[in-house]
């Protein structure tokens, strides 16, 4: 591609232009056409590296689609139909530039009309029709100071033409496609408004509109039709309170005279028709562009477009609503314009229209750097997929950590707990080239991976006792998941087992899940959750907000589990379930329509009386196919490895929050269904990658990343492994009532157990299926707790400890160096520095009472970063 | 005794406060900062202004309605009780004979005579949350207004926690709780005098002198870069570890705790509550924790909660209001007059209610039972448009006949008057969905 224009002139451009509010501005039922006047302009973001402008940097319309126009034969881009006197269009104007980005040029362009009067185009690109006809629109970059005038004339001017008709026919409002998306722009009917289940002030609208007949009703009949008043329409309540003339709590929603204004009134003078359910159904949303490179500080406008039952297509850009996933990377506003802000990365932002969603992707890429970037080797399909992220982004990785760092962070990450000192010996007597993979493979065959990983899927099984005491099912709960881990149980094989488990919890321990989450709505939220990264619970009230599931998926999924049944068994702690012979089905929670089991997305399960339906379940989870079941569980594991998931929050996986590296965890999940839902298998392929490997000392050029893992994010240990790591470090053990003594608080069988150091440090009370109830976050308790309690003071202190040993069994002034190394070796699994080394020492030879001294070194290493976090 | 433990304003690492905000700034990145954080750095850098707080006083077991801000002159006698009105100085408000200081400052608070949707628990978690601990109990519960402060505002002073309760323990225990955190958890829970978190905050075991050597030997050997963390929690437990090294030797907290401190003219003016009388298994009339509250909030909580107390007087009611009644008179009163005179008023928001109300007609133990139709509450300061009295009950006082105030509605002033927005501001639950504080708006006459 031949250089255009360099990006410092465009950005000088943006900024020296003001926004301009004069052109004229239109209103009518419309078909608008797009007419490019030249045939090498670009309009998909996917085809913008494929093709290039032929001569100078032409600007161009994107979002259209090409047609052959039936005038003159000529390409034409087509926007689509425009019905109705109330459409709006958004236009996008846009230019290739030199560095292969395409900038948005829609606020900085001169829009004019030919002829005029038939279309009223507003300063950041808005079209509204004014009457029928033909008009072209050309678009010539801004020259409003000298400064910029050369630049600006290496951009083409583009044209394009917009075919105008209905206007000046008043066809009826639909309620449903034109007012109830009002409610939802101007906020009234948000989950803090009318829209909750209480309603607000005594009005209450569906939440986000998913409920239009009730809307109607409610809009009509209530308040003695007070919200509502035909004789004189601006005398409503509905109005009034929106333009806060009568005072309402919500404030002014929009002005007098607004678009959603005017359409409003006209409605209820219309005499509020509802809709006569001929109009087309809308099929789906899309937003334009959907995928694209932008620079830091930069900004986007999008445009968003409904498709119809009738093919049609109208742009509804002004009536969707739009979210930024990540507003201090890339905020949006009411009218879809996408600012960026200095960070690099990648950030989405959510249209929604009637239930519908969309999803705009901007990856920021950091300007290429002036030295070289040193790639490592790419070991598997982690590293291509994480480098060929990061080249895109210009974002370089830190190097390989040293094997120090790497035998302690993978131990911690594996096994929960700090290295021993065997290990260490072990580890650096194998070949450089090969330690590091055979100390995976030692750590994955050892039962602590087994604990640490019983410990993490228990919580999130709600695995704790039912009462004050432990008993016996849930141990055995425990235990069958710890066993099946060292078993290394495919996945699918555990979900399965989980999920069908019938009979006793003494014979079949699984059951011991049906018992944890006790009812059929429960049942079907938490395997969503788990085992597939969805979040149907929303849609057990409402239709999902940021998903396509309705409230009728949320009854097919229920069907599957509505022949569970729970039997007595004689002892009401461990109750049996069996399943009963019969129809599965459940119903609809609104419309109590019976429901066949179906899973997500998929047509209903083809089952017999004679079949348990829940097998149904799990043979539509586990299919290979299944688009939800591996991506979920290796996006879990991920975070638990790399801090952070490929989706965040992991188990939240929805259209509208899309993963920030998708080649990636699609690649991965594909190597975890082909290893046969192999979890080792996923731990090692991750682990031995040179992503993992990666320091996590930042290099100039990706301290500011925070999702390209160019470098290993330090993890504050868990509340367990903590506590345990403590219990190393001063040479002490915690004891917990009813299990063996010298029992780790990472194996212990469920969260229920007394103790202010976990509680504090954020252990989950496994209520849920979500991850996120253990808290990470930092607060001043749990430094109280680390710096100044009792219990910790007991464990320094302790006549048994470590600081006592070093105290009474050597000799000071010659022992101190030895020993100050052993302890940095049991608590950081490095030697120290030599200056670490000589303050250390230094502090220890000092001080008369030689154990408090040690005391006091332990006591520093613990407090520090370096000890609480595994970087 | 400060002193060797070096310059307070520098961190062990030499980084000054200012230092430490920008690396924390840029540690944390954009979205990571949370209000929480911004409130916890402005007041490490010692620039934040006076902060907003609560209040919250539980008169447990459910004060009389008709016999505190609205006496029912027209009821017939069985109804009535013993109480005339006096005049306030507010025209036209009239509140009972036995509140004679509160009616020479009725101008500096408002009345709500019609408070509804009190569910009967005898309790204190509707006061404290505005909610029952039936919702969302499978995860936890709903959290209190202080630990949701604690998540959303966090502390005005790094050395106090954000929330604190102050009753003890009483035989009944629900009415000595000062809030749970449900689901947001243990980190967030209220700090109570006398609980294991407090214990922590004293320092025990080793000597100033040597948690100062300690403090050294750390700033010496914690070396690791903060700068390499995207979660936030690397500059967070750096902060707080700064913070609780701060708390165990400025004694910030235990001072405000220490009533011996105080202008003894100012304890007297609070008095002491004493003789308790009516205690049975309810809280004692502490008149001194409403001057604590005033110096815990003056130290930097933002919600201070205490059970002040007994008010459910199945029998000798009208004693029992004459008792409690004089004794929240003057300690309440004193609150008022002493947060005027420091100029925090209108940052900080007293509040003064039970779980529910009494029942209009006087039983033959000269007692009122259990109403739960309609109660009473009391509010003071907090930047409100104050001279009112808002609501009626009808002619028996058996339930709101004018602007019926749901308990949630005080809840929710409470977070407005914080400074946080009920409209917008939600808190992901642990199944991740975000839930509003409480479901009903601010009292409009009031904000």
């Amino acid at each position: 591609m031949r250089p255009q224009k360099s990006l410092k002139t465009t950005t000088r451009i943006r900024r020296s232009v003001p926004l301009l509010g004069h052109e004229p501005r239109f209103s009518a039922t419309v078909s608008l056409m797009l007419v490019v006047a030249t045939a090498a302009v670009v309009g998909v973001a996917g085809q913008l590296f494929a093709s290039e402008p032929s001569q100078a940097s032409q600007l161009f319309f994107d979002g259209a689609a090409e047609t052959r126009s039936l005038v003159d034969n000529e390409s034409v881009k087509t926007f689509g139909d425009l019905k109705g006197r109330d459409a709006r269009l958004q236009l996008l104007v846009s230019g290739l530039a030199d560095d292969g980005i395409v900038r948005d040029f829609t606020r900085q362009v001169d829009l004019t009309v030919s002829p005029t009067g038939l279309v009223r185009i507003d300063s950041s690109g808005n079209v509204v029709p004014l009457a029928n006809g033909t008009a072209i629109v050309t678009a010539t970059l801004r020259t409003t100071d000298a400064a910029s005038e050369s630049d600006a004339q290496s951009y083409a001017p583009a044209q394009a033409t917009l075919h105008v008709s209905g206007v000046g026919s008043e066809p009826a409002i639909s309620f449903p496609s034109q007012i109830v998306p009002i409610f939802t722009k101007l906020g009234c009917n948000g989950g803090g408004c009318h829209g909750k289940a209480a309603g607000q002030n005594g009005f209450k609208l569906s939440l986000l509109g998913f409920e239009p007949q009730d809307d109607y009703q409610r809009l009509l009949r209530e308040t003695r039709g007070r919200r509502v008043f035909l004789a004189a329409p601006e005398r409503s309540l509905l109005l009034t309170k929106t333009v806060n003339m009568a005072p309402h709590g919500g404030g002014s929603r929009t002005e007098v005279g607004s678009y959603e204004y005017r359409l409003l009134h006209r409605w209820i003078a219309q005499g509020m028709p509802y809709g006569d359910g001929a109009e087309p159904q809308i099929q789906s949303i899309a937003v334009t562009p959907d995928v694209r490179r932008m620079n830091t500080n930069t900004q986007q406008q999008l445009a968003v477009k409904a498709i119809y039952s009738d093919g049609s297509v109208q742009d509804v850009t002004q009536a969707a609503v739009f979210e930024s996933n990540d507003p201090a990377m890339g905020d949006v506003d009411a009218r879809g314009l996408v600012s960026l802000a200095a960070s690099v990365g990648d950030v989405a932002v959510m249209a929604r229209y009637q239930g519908h969603v969309a999803v705009f992707r901007a990856e920021i890429p950091q300007l290429p750097l002036p030295t070289e970037i040193q790639w490592p080797s790419e070991r598997n399909v982690v590293d291509q997929h994480v480098y060929a992220k990061l080249r895109s982004m210009n974002i370089p990785p830190s190097p390989r950590c040293s094997d120090a760092t790497y035998l302690r962070r993978v131990t911690i990450d594996i096994a929960g707990r700090l290295p021993t000192a065997a290990e260490q010996a072990e580890f650096l007597s194998q070949p450089e080239d090969l330690r590091r993979d055979r100390l995976v493979d030692q750590l994955l065959g050892g039962e602590d991976h087994a604990d640490y990983f019983a410990a993490k899927w228990n919580v999130i099984l709600r695995n704790k006792r039912p009462g004050v005491d432990l008993e016996f099912g849930t141990v055995a709960f425990h235990r069958w998941i710890r066993e099946s881990l060292i078993d290394n149980k495919p996945y699918d094989q555990l979900v399965g087992e989980i999920l069908t488990a019938s009979g006793s919890i003494a014979s079949n321990p699984p059951v011991a899940w049906l018992r944890q989450v006790p009812d059929t709505n429960q049942r079907l939220e938490d395997a969503a959750q788990l085992f597939l990264g969805q979040r149907i619970q929303c849609a057990r009230c409402h239709h999902h907000p940021y998903e396509k599931w309705s409230q009728a998926d949320y009854g097919h999924l229920a069907a599957f589990f509505s022949t569970v049944s729970k039997r007595d068994s004689g002892n009401r702690e461990l109750p049996r379930f069996t399943w009963r012979v019969g129809g599965a089905s459940a119903k609809h929670p609104k419309t109590g329509q019976s429901l066949p089991p179906a899973g997500l997305g998929a047509d209903v399960a083809p089952s017999t009386a004679e079949q348990d339906p829940r097998e149904q379940l799990v043979h539509w989870m586990t299919d290979p196919s299944n688009p939800f079941f591996a991506r979920s569980l290796v996006n879990r594991y991920w975070k638990h490895f790399m801090a952070r998931g490929l989706v965040e929050p992991e188990d939240d996986m929805r259209v509208t929050n899309p993963p920030s590296n998708p080649e990636l965890l699609d690649a991965v999940a594909e190597e975890f269904v082909a290893s046969g839902f192999d979890l080792q298998a996923l731990v090692r392929l991750i682990c031995t990658s040179n992503t993992y490997a990666a320091s996590s000392d930042a290099v100039s050029g990706n301290v500011g990343d925070r999702k390209c893992y160019s470098r290993y994010y330090p993890k504050r240990l868990t509340a367990e492994v903590m506590l345990d790591a403590i219990d190393t470090v001063t040479g002490t053990k915690t004891s917990f009532a009813g299990v063996p003594g010298g029992t780790r608080a990472v194996a212990l069988p469920d969260t229920a157990f007394d103790s202010y150091f976990l509680t504090v440090f954020g252990r989950p009370e496994a209520n849920t299926a979500c991850e996120c109830e253990r808290a990470g976050d930092a607060n001043l308790a749990q430094s109280l707790h680390l710096l100044n309690s009792e219990a910790i003071q007991e464990k320094l202190a302790g006549k048994t400890g470590r600081a006592a040993g070093f105290a009474s069994l050597s000799d000071v002034d010659q022992d101190a160096e030895s020993n100050v190394r052993q302890l940095y070796q049991i608590a950081f699994s490095r030697s120290p520095t030599a200056d670490e080394l000589s303050v250390s020492t230094r502090y220890i030879t000092g001080k008369t009472n030689h154990q408090e001294a040690y005391e006091d070194l332990t006591w520093a290493l613990i407090n520090s970063k370096e000890f609480m976090f595994n970087h | 005794m400060l002193s060797i433990l070096g310059k307070t304003s520098r961190y062990c690492d030499g980084v000054s406060r200012r230092g430490f905000l920008q690396a924390g700034t840029f540690a944390m990145g954009g979205s990571a900062l949370t209000l929480a954080d911004l409130n916890r750095i402005e007041a490490a850098d010692g620039k934040g202004k006076t902060q907003k707080s609560v209040i919250n006083i539980f008169l447990a077991g459910g004060p009389p309605h008709q016999d505190m801000w609205e006496i029912k002159t027209e009821a017939p006698s069985e109804i009535r009780g013993d109480f005339k009105p006096i005049a306030t100085n507010v025209p036209g408000i009239q509140i009972c004979e036995v509140f004679p200081k509160l009616a020479a400052m009725m101008d500096k608070a408002a009345v709500i005579r019609s408070v509804v949707g009190c569910r009967g628990g005898h309790d204190a978690i509707q006061c404290t949350s505005g909610w029952t601990g039936q919702e969302l109990r499978s995860i936890g519960g709903r959290p209190s207004i202080g630990s949701a402060a604690a998540k959303l505002l966090g502390s005005g002073h790094p050395s106090v926690p954000a929330s604190v309760g102050l009753a003890k323990i009483t035989k009944h225990v629900p009415w000595s709780d000062c809030g749970s955190p449900g689901f947001l958890g243990a980190p967030y829970a209220s700090f109570k005098p006398d609980g294991p978190g407090m214990k922590n905050m004293v320092l025990g075991g080793v000597t100033l002198e040597r948690l100062g050597d300690r403090r050294e030997l750390l700033g010496k050997l914690d070396t690791l870069r903060r700068d390499i963390d995207i979660s936030g929690s690397m500059a967070g437990m750096d902060a707080f570890g700064r913070n609780a090294l701060d708390v165990l030797t400025s004694s910030r907290l235990v001072d405000a705790l220490d009533l011996s401190k105080e202008d003894p003219q100012v304890v007297e003016r609070y008095g002491d509550g004493k003789p308790y009388q009516f205690q049975y298994d309810g809280a004692p009339t502490c008149n001194e924790q409403l001057l604590v509250a005033r110096r815990l909030v003056e130290a930097g909580c933002r919600v201070v909660t205490l059970s002040f107390g007994r008010w459910d007087s199945h029998s000798k009611n009208f004693d029992m209001v004459r008792d409690h009644g004089g004794k929240l008179d003057q300690a309440l009163s004193a609150l008022i007059e002493d947060l005027d005179q420091r100029g925090m008023l209108d940052d900080v928001t007293v509040a003064v209610w039970g779980e529910f109300g009494r029942t209009p007609k006087i039983n033959a133990a000269a007692g009122r039972d259990h109403w739960n139709k309609v109660s009473c509450a009391y509010l003071a300061g907090g930047g409100m448009r104050t001279g009112q009295a808002i609501g009626a009950t009808n002619r028996y006082g058996e339930e709101a006949a004018e602007r019926p105030v749901h308990m949630q509605e005080i809840v929710a002033t409470m977070y407005h008057n914080l400074g946080i927005d009920t409209h917008s501001t939600t808190i992901n639950d642990p199944t991740g969905r975000p839930q509003f504080l409480v479901d009903h708006d601010p009292i409009a006459e009031l904000i």
